[in-house]
């Protein structure tokens, strides 16, 4: 068929070039030399990632604090979600429009009068320039995301299961943990490996309310680019992207195995 | 129902997050207003916005966040639909095709920004297959696309994020539609195509709708791509605001706040304009509930 033929040349189409700047990002990092107008290096060297691993900015902290950061991050936006999420989707009350309301907030807020509105509070509790405040603030930019995905399972779960839980003489706590709690963890792991990624890709958040003082991979990231070193732009922007993606394909290997689990039962 | 008291506490950490961010919103309309206690500034003025829209510099940033942030949200809502169209046409709404598309997304900002370096410069890639293929023979007669006035290669890099961005965010309404209704519309005897404009197409519009309104606002208030890919003059508005916000005299905060304020206010317009005009335009086509 003609149409589909069609079809398929744009899905290839689109599938190059997502892929075409990674494959480049891959080239320009192992390239000694790469002149203008040779289709590929002219000569490859280790420099690069010698630089990356022993270099002046020393990598292995600067990831530590990213990793920490999106961990803590994603754990805590994640819990949050959760709690907000049983309000909206199991109980009724008045003001609950509100509540789809206020989860959307920090995402209508434009991203940098946010960094700078924030820095301003913390400012006077004394959190500005510190992990805390940059945990906080990376907290509630994931939290829109961790509140509609987990909104969407617990809906859909509904509380009949551990109403039935209930009537065979469950506390609340362990129709939770026993009953529901397994059904979300999908769920839940999508919006912690959401969350983690959009901590670890934070710029001008960190950027204000670290004030400097707190360093993260992407922070580092930045001035490279502005540095015009195409070479070492690249190594740092594949060990920054190639360690988002490592933790990502955890936790969709975690969704999988999890969801095989509840198939098998 | 279950107990309205429990629904609360559940809900007190969103509150309080809520809270924080509209204390967050307030601050920099304070200062913006003239009001810093600590630097003994008290008394409320408009003063600041008045110097600051009376300054040509920031129409002609606010020209380059708006034009780049439509022109890119237009063509990402517009390529993000056909791009989620065909995933559907051809089943491909799942397995390595969906997680592809997921890759952009994820990308960071910073990221996107050096792909856009390596390949649209003078001397990238694109330049270099060109003189491969005898269309030029310097890298001079490559269109200069980054660091210019005309943004294009802050409006490309946004392209490449936000088209599949767009798709993503579709997909699971449009796969749901073309599987019943599409579906029997072909039944009924439309063709293909027919039957995604007449029908799919239309009942998907409220989350391609969503998706723009979502990357026009992301875009208009972005700072990493046009910071990396952008001209030095004129600046796109959120770069312009954090130059006057690192002034060194610090009694001069209150003139970056009001830029601020001025980004907050016009996002806050332009949404609920955009808003208005598409509750309307998607109830006439059907799609809105």
């Amino acid at each position: 068929m003609k149409t589909s033929l069609l079809l398929r040349l744009f899905l290839g189409a689109a599938a190059f070039c997502i892929l075409l700047p990674a494959a480049l990002l891959v080239l320009w990092s192992a390239a000694a030399r790469w002149s203008w107008p040779n289709l590929l290096p002219e000569s490859w060297s280790g420099r690069t990632v010698a630089e990356l691993l022993f270099g002046p900015q020393n990598i292995w902290p600067l990831l530590g604090s990213s990793v920490s950061l999106g961990g803590a991050a994603s754990v805590l936006s994640t819990l949050i979600g959760l709690l907000t999420a049983r309000a909206a989707a199991l109980y009724d009350f008045p003001g609950r429009g509100l509540v789809r309301f206020a989860g959307l907030l920090p995402l209508l807020i434009p991203g940098t009068v946010f960094a700078i509105g924030i820095h301003l509070v913390l400012l006077r509790a004394g959190l500005a320039d510190t992990a805390a405040g940059v945990l906080l603030v990376h907290v509630m930019t994931a939290l829109p995301y961790s509140i509609s995905i987990l909104t969407d399972v617990t809906a859909a779960l509904g509380c009949g299961l551990e109403e039935q839980a209930a009537v065979l003489g469950a506390g609340p706590a362990r129709g939770f943990f026993a009953v529901s709690l397994p059904e979300l963890t999908p769920g839940i792991l999508s919006s912690m490996s959401m969350a983690f990624i959009l901590s670890y890709s934070q710029y001008f958040t960190t950027l204000i309310v670290g004030g400097g003082r707190v360093k993260t991979l992407a922070l580092v990231l930045v001035p490279y680019i502005q540095g015009g070193d195409r070479s070492l732009a690249s190594v740092y922007a594949l060990a920054f992207t190639g360690s988002a993606l490592v933790v990502f394909a955890l936790f969709e290997t975690l969704i999988r195995r999890w969801q095989r689990r509840g198939d098998k039962l | 129902m279950r107990k309205k008291r429990t629904a609360y506490l559940l809900l007190l950490p969103l509150m309080g997050v809520t809270a924080l961010a509209l204390l967050a919103c307030g601050s920099v309309l304070t200062q913006s207003l003239g009001v810093v206690p600590a630097f003994g500034l008290t008394e409320p003025t408009l003063d600041y916005y008045r110097e600051a829209l009376t300054d040509p510099a920031f129409f002609s940033a606010l020209g380059v966040s708006l034009r780049t942030a439509l022109l890119s949200a237009l063509a990402a809502a517009a390529l993000g639909t056909a791009l989620c169209g065909a995933l559907v046409r051809l089943g491909r709404d799942r397995g390595p095709m969906a997680y592809l598309i997921r890759l952009p997304i994820l990308t960071p900002h910073a990221v996107t920004a050096l792909f856009a370096i390596l390949l649209l410069s003078q001397t990238g890639l694109l330049a270099r297959w060109a003189r491969a293929l005898g269309l030029l023979s310097e890298p001079g007669a490559f269109p200069q696309l980054l660091f210019t006035p005309s943004y294009g290669g802050t409006i490309l890099a946004y392209l490449w994020k936000e088209i599949p961005f767009v798709a993503y965010f579709t997909l699971a309404l449009m796969a749901g539609v073309s599987r019943t209704l599409g579906e029997a519309a072909e039944n009924l005897g439309a063709s293909p195509l027919g039957a995604f404009l007449t029908v799919t197409l239309p009942l998907s519009l409220p989350a391609v709708s969503q998706a723009f309104l979502i990357i026009f606002l992301f875009a208009f208030g972005g700072y990493e791509l046009p910071l990396l890919l952008g001209a030095t003059l004129p600046k796109a508005l959120p770069v312009y605001a954090h130059l006057a916000y690192m002034h060194p005299d610090l009694r001069q905060r209150p003139a970056a706040m009001a830029l601020y304020g001025l980004i907050l206010l016009l996002s806050a317009a332009l949404a609920a304009l955009y808003g208005l005009l598409t509750r309307r335009l998607l109830r006439r086509v059907g799609g809105g509930q």
